[in-house]
């Protein structure tokens, strides 16, 4: 009898998830998509925007002063955020004037990154560098920071306006789209079928360029088929599976894996490389070069990655030093950022990174991060 | 409560007990592989079955270990943390030149000598398992970053990947280890005294005492066997992929912990066998590949595989129950 | 886990339950002191009435989690899926709010029925279908968090009024909203399980609950009670939750529960049942939460203070049990 009620229980689980397959996963956060025009046509500027960020309240003077800064990651322990430290410090050193702890919870929990941030903010840092796990939830800590006179700044992944001061974004969520699908596309064709290898649904970043990326494909290759995403936290042997498990599923059908995160891609590729796929289904997504030099080498993966993250992680340094040293105010339209050049400010208080950055095998044995 | 009542059914019955979850979980697995076999027959292609058992083999080994601390009467948190740390240290020492043979052994060895640590205070500190694993995994969890800076170790040697391997030409090496190595500790806890103190340990340490099973040694060769398993899935872990991410898998523990007690071993202490956490490691690894297989929405995976763990369990108990009371 | 199991039969003179607690919580006591002096001395940053305050305000969801878990564990069960009530009170609160169109404060009270329905649920099978409360609870971990992910489908549920944040980010004379609450369900527990016939109930059912059982009080329905209790607890977190970070995400409260066991634990009550007591719990939440925050402020980095959170709870447990070893002095 109970036997058969748990029965009953399942199945209905079973139906009502079923019932919710139908809806396809688009990215979760409301907001509007925005695709880039097909091809190579030039994308239109984007209109000038008012600044939008947050302000510092009587923060004190330190022009030309020695500053301290925390670096708080999604997570420490991954690559990716390996290689931002590393251009953070590597600002740091440059500048000589900036001393930057990096530390970050073991888990990327929004929970561990707002308790280690208030730490630092007890024991006193002239200012925050951040990549946040969910832009809203950080979002009343980086308040209180400024509400002390610090300054916060954001990489990689924004918090909401007005809670940082500036965001060093590696580029347009568009841009990252239109870039990974003609990248696709240019591999295998505009119309075979993919499948997609993320960390969590509920990444932001991620999120939106999944998003992104299915409106420009919609748009400009109606033939590329969508054929699923899976989850695979920022699990290694987990990312491995799904994407095995992707493989498994739709055989030749499958023409291209994208990794949406470090971990994703090169475990992608491992799977292709394990599955004798090599050449027949695409790898392509964001990754460390270290990571992915292997796959590379064996002629696996064509392209990697699209920014540089160590370059990423040295702009965020060199934006909170023009902030302090007054060379960056609401309304500029460029900043300097050291061997970086000029970066031009974008969305009222972003500064974009630049053009993506493509590791192939000529160029990818000069990078060891 | 009810090892009390298991103590009173009479030996060769709770061994029939025993069975039955084994033929239950046996019976699942046939029945998922056919029933998304018909929806979808590429599950069914020999590449996912290898997809299925090989990504999960060392989940199987670790819960090895793990059914015989539970049926002792304790519990491991600690597992997770110790395969990142043990699979770490196998390609860091591979990588360094160290002989493969050894980059095998030296985990193993080590994951024993972790083991018997925590067993230390288990038996002669008389600390409760829970608490000592709990703390272990926080100092091994934050040792390891801080040792790594959670930099991947990639450059693995030629002939580290133990994955790659195939026994008899057909097997894969990690599920030949996976089923030898349940067969061996299933023979060894039924047909030998030593094996068979588990039981007697997590059943009644009173009577187990009184039979001369001395409780402190038990404790100690317990968690050393427990730790020969966990390093040998830790080596298992880090030879399947040509990277090896030096941090704790997320979760690794709760996996290991649910594979062991859908597989029938009873946290009350006394009863179950690896054969069943063998099997239940393969059907939950199952269960999460065929729900891609048969489309569910992914919000909803998560979900059905707790539902799907839920009812397996359910189904043990009211099994045990109905024979408690035939009897 | 059933208190027949592996702990050794006791040598020598007898000491009954209370006795050996009071030793439990003095020695952790002069732990906490220790650690707050020390740290005190090694950073100027540490013993500042703010400090302390933002603390409380910060450790409030898992300390209103460890308050039932003492009950559970004293009863000599667990509970695994707090973290997961949590994550799913949370989510059908924005959900409720947004979806469905619900009154804010009608969907507060929605979020609570659904933790307490969550933790009834969780008691009904252990009491009435005597699955093993380890086993349960494992699996509603995965099952409530499966809902949760499930009925949000990744979305976020944020733009709440001003009012709502000021449990979780406001101040009510001068101290954190959430730790009013806190302070009083602090004393709510700590009165039942000392002065009533229930708290009573659950050490016995702790100690021996078959003998329980046959001195006639209703050990199921206690045991629901306190598994409900969680739920409650964990929807209350849950608002509080969300209140602070002013968003509402499926993952929300994961790892919550071992929190809430270390600090359970820490504070003397025995995993095998029959003893332990709020006092005890919340010595341990504090002295978990300030040895965090004292370590971080005193520069050192995430990785090497868990690793010192880890080594302090095993040489916390270490030393009250050779304390209370000295009790069996005949042996």
């Amino acid at each position: 009898m109970k036997l058969a009620l748990t029965a009953l229980a399942l199945a209905t689980t079973l139906a009502v998830g079923n019932a919710w397959a139908a809806g396809r996963w688009d990215g979760a956060d409301d907001l509007a998509v925005n695709p880039l025009p097909c091809g190579n046509e030039a994308a239109p500027a984007p209109a000038a925007m008012a600044y939008d960020g947050g302000m510092a309240t009587n923060a004190p003077d330190k022009v030309g002063k020695p500053i301290t800064l925390v670096d708080v990651p999604k997570l420490i322990g991954i690559g990716y955020f390996n290689a931002t430290s590393k251009g953070i410090h590597d600002a740091a050193a440059e500048l000589g004037n900036v001393k930057v702890t990096t530390d970050g919870p073991t888990e990327a929990k929004i929970d561990e990154q707002v308790k280690f941030i208030d730490n630092y903010l007890t024991r006193g840092v002239d200012g925050v560098l951040f990549a946040s796990n969910d832009p809203v939830a950080i979002a009343p800590e980086l308040r209180k920071a400024l509400s002390r006179g610090i300054h916060v700044v954001g990489y990689d992944a924004n918090a909401e306006p007005n809670a940082r001061e500036w965001f060093v974004n590696q580029a347009q969520f568009n841009g990252i789209a239109k870039a990974m699908i003609d990248s696709l596309v240019k591999e295998v064709g505009a119309d075979k079928s993919f499948g997609i290898v993320t960390s969590t649904f509920t990444t932001p970043n991620q999120a939106r360029w999944i998003a992104e990326m299915s409106a420009y494909a919609a748009k400009c290759y109606p033939k590329l088929k969508w054929l699923e995403t899976v989850e695979a936290q920022e699990d290694n042997i987990l990312s491995f599976n799904q994407a095995s498990t992707l493989i498994n599923k739709y055989g030749d059908q499958l023409s291209g894996l994208f990794g949406m995160t470090s971990v994703a891609t090169p475990a992608s590729a491992e799977a292709v490389t394990q599955a004798k796929q090599c050449g027949k289904i695409a790898v392509i997504g964001l990754a460390t070069p270290n990571a992915m030099k292997p796959y590379v080498k064996a002629d696996c993966v064509k392209s990697v990655v699209l920014w540089n993250p160590v370059d990423l992680g040295y702009a965020a340094t060199y934006v909170m030093r023009a902030i302090v040293d007054g060379k960056l105010k609401p309304g500029a339209t460029s900043v300097e950022a050291g061997k970086l050049g000029k970066l031009q400010v974008i969305n009222g208080s972003e500064v974009l990174l630049g053009a993506p950055f493509i590791y192939t095998k000529d160029n990818i044995n000069n990078f060891d991060f | 409560m009810s090892a009390a009542l298991a103590s009173a059914v009479p030996v060769w019955r709770r061994r029939r007990l025993q069975v039955s979850q084994e033929w239950l979980l046996l019976l699942g697995i046939v029945a998922l592989v056919i029933v998304v076999g018909l929806v979808n027959p590429r599950f069914l292609a020999l590449r996912n079955l290898q997809t299925i058992l090989l990504g999960n083999a060392y989940i199987a080994v670790a819960a090895i270990g793990m059914s015989m601390v539970i049926i002792s009467g304790n519990i491991d948190i600690s597992i997770g943390s110790l395969i990142g740390v043990l699979a770490t240290v196998s390609g860091s020492l591979a990588v360094a030149g160290v002989p493969l043979g050894l980059s095998w052994l030296i985990p193993i060895l080590l994951g024993v000598v972790a083991m018997s640590i925590m067993g230390a205070f288990v038996a002669y500190l008389n600390i409760p398992a829970i608490v000592v694993t709990l703390g272990m995994m926080s100092v091994l969890k934050g040792g390891l970053i801080s040792v790594t800076n959670g930099v991947w170790i990639s450059n693995l040697p030629p002939g580290f990947l133990l994955a790659q391997e195939k026994v008899f030409g057909v097997v894969p090496m990690p599920v030949f280890l996976m089923v030898v190595l349940t067969v061996a500790a299933a023979w060894w806890m039924r047909n030998t005294s030593a094996g068979r103190s588990m039981y007697a340990v997590g059943g009644n340490v009173e009577a187990a005492r009184l039979c001369g099973y001395h409780r402190q040694r038990t404790l100690m060769m317990i968690f050393a066997v427990h730790g020969l398993f966990a390093g040998v899935a830790a080596v298992l872990f880090a030879t399947q992929l040509s990277v090896i991410q030096s941090s704790v898998p997320a979760n690794l523990e709760m996996t290991i912990i649910t594979a062991s007690v859908v597989g029938g071993v009873s946290i009350l202490g006394g009863t179950g066998t690896v054969i069943g956490s063998t099997l239940a490691a393969i059907l939950i690894a199952a269960i999460a590949n065929s729900l891609v297989f048969v489309n569910i929405s992914p919000f909803w995976l998560r979900a059905v595989q707790g539902t799907l763990i839920l009812v397996t369990v359910l189904a043990d108990i009211l099994r045990r129950r109905r024979r408690a009371k035939a009897r | 886990m059933n208190s027949t199991q592996t702990q050794p039969a006791p040598r020598g003179r007898y000491v009954p339950p209370r006795f050996r607690l009071a030793a439990h919580e003095s020695i952790l006591g002069i732990i906490l002191v220790v650690v707050l002096i020390a740290l005190g001395f090694l950073t100027d940053r540490f013993l500042t009435v703010d400090n302390l305050l933002n603390q409380a305000r910060l450790m409030a969801e898992v300390s209103l989690l460890a308050l039932p878990m003492t009950y559970v564990i004293i009863t000599g069960g667990i509970d695994l899926s707090v973290g997961s009530m949590v994550g799913l009170s949370a989510i059908l609160l924005g959900y409720s709010w947004h979806n469905w169109g619900f009154p804010l404060g009608l969907s507060i009270v929605f979020a609570l029925a659904v933790g307490t329905l969550a933790g009834f649920a969780n008691g009904w099978f252990i009491t009435r279908i005597r699955v093993p409360p380890l086993i349960m609870t494992i699996a509603t971990m995965a099952l409530y968090r499966g809902f949760a992910e499930g009925i949000s489908q990744a979305h976020s549920v944020r733009g709440y009024p001003d009012w709502f944040y000021i449990v979780g980010q406001g101040d009510a004379l001068g101290v954190p909203t959430q730790l009013w609450i806190v302070l009083v369900a602090i004393i709510v527990f700590a009165v039942v399980l000392k002065r009533t016939v229930y708290g009573r109930a659950l050490y016995a059912m702790g100690f021996n609950e078959i003998a329980t059982r046959f001195s006639g009080l209703s050990v199921d329905r206690i045991k629901l009670l306190a598994y409900t209790a969680s739920g409650l607890m964990s929807g209350l977190a849950a608002f509080i939750f969300v209140s602070r970070v002013s968003t509402t995400r499926s993952d929300m409260g994961m790892g919550m529960e071992l929190d809430a066991i270390a600090a359970v634990v820490l504070g003397g009550t025995s995993i095998f049942g029959g003893t332990g007591s709020i006092g005890g719990t919340v010595l341990g939440l504090v002295l978990i939460q300030l040895l965090k925050n004292g370590l971080a402020l005193t520069g050192v980095k995430g990785d090497a203070t868990i690793m010192v959170i880890g080594s302090v709870l095993i040489l916390s447990i270490v030393i009250t049990n050779f304390a209370q070893r000295e009790r069996y002095a005949d042996r």
